[in-house]
Formats: C-alpha cells, sequence, structure tokens
C-alpha cells in the first residue's frame, strides 16, 4: 500500500514546476471568506481567469482525457495538483461548478460523440461554469418524481417547471437538469436530462434566502436559488443520454454526487480550530492545556482523519477503477454527521464566541460562526443522511442476495 | 498512491483464510474457549509450520522478513476466527521486543526458535495498578549473585497461559530502572493462574523469587556501566509502538467477520414474513457496524505504511488503537443487536469476538490511555 503519490525524480520536478506556476499566476485577494456568501463577483471572477489559466495547462480537470480537453495526467500528478491548491485555500476548480464535475462526467458516460465534442472541451479548460439543477419542491429525496416538464417540439424541447436550491451567486454558462419528458411514463423511465444555456428566454433565477447555503464542501456556493423555465426552448442535440433515459444518466450524477469523487486535501475548519486552541490563552494558559478542551479536540481530530482517509480511499478507488459498491455513500454520510460532531466540539470549546461574527467577540475571523450553520444545513443537500445510509444499504445487500450496482463511471 | 494491497499479500491473505477455515472451525474455536488454550496443540503446530510465526522476523534469524504490512494482513485474518493466541504476544510482541531490547546473541538464541513457534512468549507488563505507563511497575529484580531474583504480582496478563516464556517488565532495586527479563513460564517460583470469566485468555502471573541470570535480561541502549536494566522500558516501549498497529489489524479482521456474519443474517433471517434486513432499523446497525469497520481498517493500514516506509508514526499509531479498540468492540455490539437471541448461543459463535474484543478494547492500552498519547504526539 502507498498512502501518498510515489514521489519520482519526475514527480518531484513536476510539483516544483506546480509550485512556481502557482506562486505566478494565483493572485492575491481570491482567499476563500469565511462566509461563501461574501464572495465578491471580482473574487469570482479572479477565480474564473485562475480556472482558464488551469485549464490552458490540462490542470483544471487534471485526469480527464485529453481528447475532450482534460489533461489525461495520471492519479500521482493529479494529487500533486490538487495538495499544491490546497496550500491556496482553493480546490480544483476553484469555484462553483457542479453541473461541470458531475454534468461533465455524465456526459463523458453517456453523451454522444458529437455531445462530448461539443460541451466537454468548455468544462474541462473553464470555459465555462455549470450549475445542477435537480432538486424541485416535490422532487427532494424522492428525485424520480421530477415534475420540470420537456416536451418535444420540432426541433426543440420545451422545458417549463422550477428547480430549487440551486447553484451559486455571480450565474452560471449552462444548467445541467433532469426534466420529465413522459408525464403518462413509469417511474424510473420517463426522465431526461439537458444541457440548457442559462442565457435562453424564459429562464429566471431568484436567490433564496437560506440559514447556509455552504453544502457543498471546497469552493463555496455563496446563494442558493429558485430557477424557474418559462417555455425555455431548447435545442433537441442538448439533450443527454437518450430521452426517457435519464434514470440511467442519474445514476452517473448521483454517484459522483454521493461521495463517490473523494477528496484530497485537509479540513480547514479542524486546522483553524487548532490553531486557535494553540495561540489562544485562557486564564493565563493555552486552551489547548485545558484538560476538557484536548478531549474535545481529540474527538474532533478522530473524526476529521477518519473522513480523509475515507476520501482519499474513494479519491484513489475512482482513478484507479477500483470496484466500488457503498463507499461513496459512506464518505458522504460519514463526512456529514462527523461535521456536525466537529461543529459540537467547537461550540463546546469556545461557547458563544463560535456564534458570532463580531470582529471583537467572534473566535476565528468569522469562519467559525460560519461553521456552525453550515454543519447541520450540510446534512442535506446531495442527499439526505438517511439517503446515504438507504443507497449504503442496497449496495451492502443488507436483506437482499441482490446488491445494488453502483452508477457507472467514466 | 496505491492502497491494494500486493499480489503477494493478496495470495498470503487467501492462504491464512484458507488455513484459518481448515484448521481453526468454529467448533474447535468454541473448544479452544472452553477447554484450554491454542499452544501447544495440533492447529499450534501446522500454524507454526507455515512459518507465518517469524513474519516480522528477519531472515538472518530464522523468519521470513516481512513488512508490517505483510504481518498485517496476516493478523487480519487470525483476527476473523478469532483465532487465540499466543501468535500476537509471541510472533509480534515478543518478537518486536527481543529484535529491539535483544543482543545480536540473545537474537541469534531466541529468536530462530520464536519464528518456528517452538517458543513462545507472552508480555508480562501491568500489575495491580493496571496502566501501560512505567510508573505502575512494581516487580523487583534484586541483585543476587551473578544474577537477580525477581518478585512480584504481574496480572492480566495476556497469552500467559499458552506461553512458553515470559517477557516481564522489572524495577531495579534502588527503583530508578524499569528493565525487561526473559523468564521460563515453567521456572521455579513461576506460578500462571487463569482469570475465569469474560476475559479472554487473562492470567495472574506470580513471581516469587525467580532466579535469573545476566543473559536472561533484554537492556536495549542501556549505557556501557549503568545498569542492564535502564535501557529496556524505553526498548519496550518502542517495539510495543509498532506492534499495536498489529493488534489493530487483528481487530480489524474481528470486525470483519462479524460484519459478513451480519450481512448475512440480515439475508436468510425472516421475521413478519421478510429478511429483518429489509427494515432500515436494522439496516442502522449495520451501517453502523460497517463504518466502524472501515474506520479501524484505514487508520490501521495507514499505520503500517507508515511504519513500512519509516515515517514519523506516533500520531497514526495512538489514533489506530484508539480507533480499532472502539471498532471492535462496537462492532460485536451492533452485531448483536442484528442478531438479537441467536447471537447470545454460544454455538453460534458471535460471542468468541463479543469476548475477544473486550480483553482487546484494554490490551497495550484502551482508548482513553492513547488519547493521551496522541495529544502529546499532535503537541497539544
Amino acid at each position: 500500500m502507498d498512502f501518498e503519490p510515489r514521489y519520482t525524480a519526475e514527480q518531484e520536478a513536476f510539483r516544483t514546476e506546480v509550485q512556481e506556476w502557482m506562486r505566478e499566476n494565483i493572485p492575491a485577494g481570491i482567499e476563500h471568506p469565511a462566509d461563501s456568501i461574501d464572495l465578491t463577483y471580482e473574487q469570482y471572477q479572479l477565480r474564473r481567469d485562475l480556472g482558464r489559466k488551469l485549464g490552458e495547462k490540462g490542470w483544471l480537470w487534471p485526469t480527464a482525457p485529453e481528447e475532450y480537453g482534460g489533461g489525461g495526467l495520471t492519479v500521482d500528478h493529479s494529487v500533486v495538483l490538487e495538495e499544491e491548491i490546497d496550500g491556496y485555500n482553493l480546490s480544483l476548480p476553484p469555484y462553483y461548478d457542479s453541473g461541470g464535475r458531475l454534468g461533465g462526467n455524465s456526459i463523458l458516460v453517456w453523451g454522444s460523440e458529437e455531445q462530448k465534442q461539443e460541451f466537454l472541451p468548455k468544462i474541462f479548460k473553464g470555459e465555462i461554469r455549470t450549475w445542477q439543477l435537480l432538486t424541485e419542491p416535490e422532487a427532494g429525496s424522492d428525485l424520480a418524481n421530477a415534475k420540470t416538464s420537456a416536451r418535444r417540439d420540432g426541433d426543440d424541447y420545451v422545458i417549463n417547471g422550477q428547480k430549487v436550491y440551486v447553484g451559486s451567486a455571480h450565474g452560471s454558462d449552462y444548467m445541467w437538469t433532469i426534466t420529465c419528458t413522459d408525464p403518462e411514463g413509469d417511474r424510473h423511465h420517463n426522465l431526461s436530462w439537458f444541457m440548457v444555456p442559462s442565457d435562453l428566454p424564459g429562464i429566471s433565477v431568484f436567490p433564496m434566502d437560506l440559514l447556509s447555503s455552504a453544502g457543498e464542501s471546497g469552493a463555496g456556493s455563496g446563494v442558493k436559488n429558485i430557477v424557474y423555465f418559462d417555455n425555455v426552448r431548447v435545442p433537441a442535440r442538448n439533450l443527454i443520454g437518450g430521452e426517457n433515459e435519464g434514470w440511467k444518466v442519474a445514476t452517473t450524477h448521483l454517484e459522483l454526487e454521493h461521495g463517490t469523487g473523494g477528496k484530497i486535501g485537509r479540513n480547514w475548519i479542524v486546522d483553524r480550530i487548532f490553531d486557535y486552541c494553540m495561540t489562544n490563552n485562557r486564564r493565563g494558559e493555552a486552551l489547548s492545556k485545558d484538560p476538557d478542551v484536548r478531549e474535545r479536540l481529540i474527538d474532533i481530530y478522530i473524526d476529521a482523519e477518519i473522513g480523509r482517509l475515507f476520501q482519499l480511499r474513494n479519491y484513489w478507488m475512482r482513478h484507479s477503477g477500483a470496484h466500488i459498491t457503498y463507499e461513496g455513500p459512506q464518505a458522504s454520510y460519514f463526512r456529514k454527521q462527523s461535521g456536525l460532531r466537529i461543529a459540537t466540539g467547537i461550540l463546546d470549546i469556545l461557547g458563544p464566541a463560535a456564534l458570532t461574527k463580531d470582529s471583537q467577540w467572534g473566535a476565528g475571523e468569522g469562519h467559525i460562526e460560519a461553521h456552525q450553520r453550515a454543519a447541520i444545513i450540510a446534512l442535506h443537500p446531495g442527499g439526505t443522511t438517511d439517503i446515504q445510509k438507504v443507497i449504503m444499504s442496497r449496495r451492502i445487500g443488507i436483506g437482499r442476495q441482490q446488491r445494488e450496482r453502483a452508477g457507472a463511471l467514466a | 498512491m496505491d492502497l491494494s494491497l500486493t499480489e503477494e499479500q493478496e495470495m498470503l491473505k487467501a492462504a491464512v483464510r484458507r488455513f484459518v477455515d481448515t484448521e481453526y472451525p468454529k467448533e474447535t474455536l468454541l473448544e479452544l474457549a472452553t477447554t484450554g488454550q491454542n499452544a501447544p496443540s495440533e492447529p499450534w503446530s501446522k500454524l507454526a509450520a507455515t512459518g507465518w510465526l517469524g513474519i516480522v522476523i528477519p531472515t538472518e534469524y530464522g523468519g521470513e522478513g516481512g513488512s508490517f504490512t505483510d504481518a498485517g494482513v496476516l493478523f487480519e485474518e487470525l483476527g476473523r476466527g478469532p483465532v487465540p493466541g499466543p501468535h500476537l504476544s509471541s510472533a509480534a510482541l515478543g518478537a518486536l521486543t527481543i529484535l529491539e531490547a535483544g543482543t545480536e546473541e540473545q537474537k541469534r538464541y531466541l529468536l530462530p526458535d520464536v519464528a518456528a513457534g517452538r517458543r513462545t512468549i507472552s508480555l508480562a507488563i501491568t500489575e495491580a495498578d493496571y496502566q501501560w505507563d512505567e510508573s505502575d511497575v512494581q516487580a523487583i529484580a534484586a541483585t543476587d549473585g551473578d544474577g537477580y531474583r525477581v518478585s512480584g504480582t504481574k496480572v492480566y496478563v495476556y497469552d500467559a497461559a499458552a506461553a512458553t516464556d515470559l517477557i516481564c517488565a522489572v524495577r531495579t532495586e534502588n527503583r530508578q530502572h524499569v528493565g525487561l527479563a526473559l523468564i521460563p513460564a515453567d521456572a521455579p517460583g513461576v506460578s500462571i493462574r487463569k482469570l475465569e470469566g469474560f476475559a479472554w485468555n487473562l492470567a495472574e502471573v506470580r513471581l516469587d523469587g525467580v532466579q535469573i541470570g545476566q543473559s536472561a535480561v533484554l537492556s536495549g541502549r542501556a549505557m556501557p556501566g549503568s545498569s542492564p536494566f535502564s535501557g529496556g522500558w524505553l526498548a519496550l516501549e518502542q517495539a510495543v509502538a509498532t506492534a499495536i498497529p498489529l493488534l489493530c489489524a487483528y481487530q480489524v479482521g474481528g470486525s470483519q467477520q462479524v460484519y459478513e456474519m451480519s450481512v448475512e443474517y440480515s439475508r436468510t433471517r425472516i421475521q413478519f414474513g421478510t429478511p429483518i434486513g429489509r427494515f432500515q432499523r436494522v439496516q442502522d446497525h449495520i451501517i453502523n457496524l460497517v463504518n466502524e469497520l472501515d474506520s479501524a481498517r484505514w487508520t490501521t493500514y495507514e499505520a503500517l505504511w507508515k511504519l513500512d516506509t519509516e515515517r514519523e508514526a506516533a500520531d497514526s499509531v495512538h489514533l489506530a488503537k484508539t480507533v480499532s479498540s472502539a471498532a471492535y468492540y462496537n462492532a460485536c455490539n451492533h452485531a448483536h443487536e442484528v442478531h438479537a437471541g441467536v447471537g447470545s448461543t454460544t454455538e453460534y459463535g458471535l460471542t468468541l469476538h463479543t469476548t475477544a474484543s473486550r480483553t482487546l478494547y484494554q490490551f497495550l492500552g484502551d482508548p482513553k490511555f492513547h488519547r493521551r498519547r496522541l495529544a502529546d504526539a499532535l503537541g497539544l
């Protein structure tokens, strides 16, 4: 076993190259704000610029196939890239791009050659930012109940309906969405996916007011929106995976969204609370010397380490083509539940200083306060913790001889 | 990065699993649990013949010179039984302690026999004030002519009743040093009494004026001119730190076994006209179980990898033991929830694990102990 990339001379040279490139190309002012809702339009543009530059080098989606604009690099190269950009508190891509990450991989599996040529280079080179649109008022955990309709009309489909908890601040170029193409059809056999240009007439976007919208780890989404489709005409060539074949496309999308993608990187909030406790005093002594605080810090550390190892395992499985069963939803379930436990531990340690972003009385420059809100809200996006357990059960084959298979990945 | 086992490790894993299935079927394990011990015994001779007991011992001392991860694979499979000791005590803890604390002569004399299973070792460290700290060692090695006379009471000693030799932690007369003495289990003055009940292969070891020579002292890196006992404890700690992930692997194996038992039972046990695994309440137990199992597995194998690659491993070792001890304990509890009454019958086999999980929870330090050490290792 090898828990790190093997640093051959070539690998070390690559790391040096990456470090130098990032030093030159990652501008100041790009930092992760405490609450992603505070990410300004200028900061977002800096991140998009960085994404395009990374895309040119094939470093934005390092392991994506070269023929479609990806980097075509090995897992070890990609780990180096992820580790190095993590040092800037950024991840790949350096902005919210759920539709690119999940839609891009779905197109890779289910799209026609023409569709791959059309959409993938734009995604993998960072030219477009794409939102995913799945949830509806009547389709939360039960995604197959999606009611947003897409009706064939000549060379187009006409889309009507409403999607909720969508995307981020500062707009998108494409919307990757699941619709119902046969209202009378059988469940799981009446759905279809579209890549919808965001500037089509009839699309309107309204921000939602939520306790927290930081459900997605890493880039942070800023804000969640309601998106209305009012007779939106989408060319039929933008339908991915075939009419009424949307559930099989969904299995790929959901497989990745449910944690199978894995992740390399530190847990920023854990670093922050450790640092805080070692550098702040209470009654004349570092907080980290208080026996109760130490207990909580060790609780937090153990949860963070297990979470890191689950993500690392999934990252490796995903990129090495290992046989995946329940590991995706397991990592998702653990990340969410442990995230809430970590928040509880931090609240125990800091008391009310964890709950305010007041510059004088709040701890951690607002990051701690934002995390307290995010930890409870993050249980639900991308499938509730209960849904993750349902999927795990099917994949393990609890109570059933036939084990459900994981969604197909490229 | 590669989180898979090597081809050789997969072969070892398959071979050990076949061996355990053949030589340690449930009936044998149940019999060993009630009537006696696993060494000397017929299956033990066969286990010794495989050479696996020399897995961590370098080839120059008659072992296989395997990596820590190789040994982890072995002990994980033995843990599935759970095959009772003294394999872990002797082939891991004993061998590693001798490697760390023994002179070249002692290694040449002792290790080939340990590798061959002819000599079996148990570590007698803990006493009435049960802890894994140096300060709790009160047994005394008093100077007596050319050698020493050892007296004291060791208690909760794992695998003592199955071992031919004991490595005892002893304090010098002036109370300044804690070192190690190798004492034959049948030496005059040694009496071993198994502790009955829910304890798993624990014993009391009384040392009543046991005479040993200079050659019985495992002195570690004692400075020339100072007491030969002055280097023992440090060597022991270093050896134990490398053996702990192997104990964790054993706990991983046990957790894996009760997980598979639980999944199988969830498919075949019918209540309310349906397999019980169709009920989400039952599913929850198994999901909790597999989360414990995988937490233990990956913290353990990362610690083994750090040992193999000579990285600083202290934090990972304490983390692995904290997690694996709780994981095996909780895995058994969840498995009992799935199996209900059936799991409580000894003939079913689950209680072998339940019993093992309790003793191993504490052996070489419980989670509370390792959490404290982890905090220190992290510089808190």
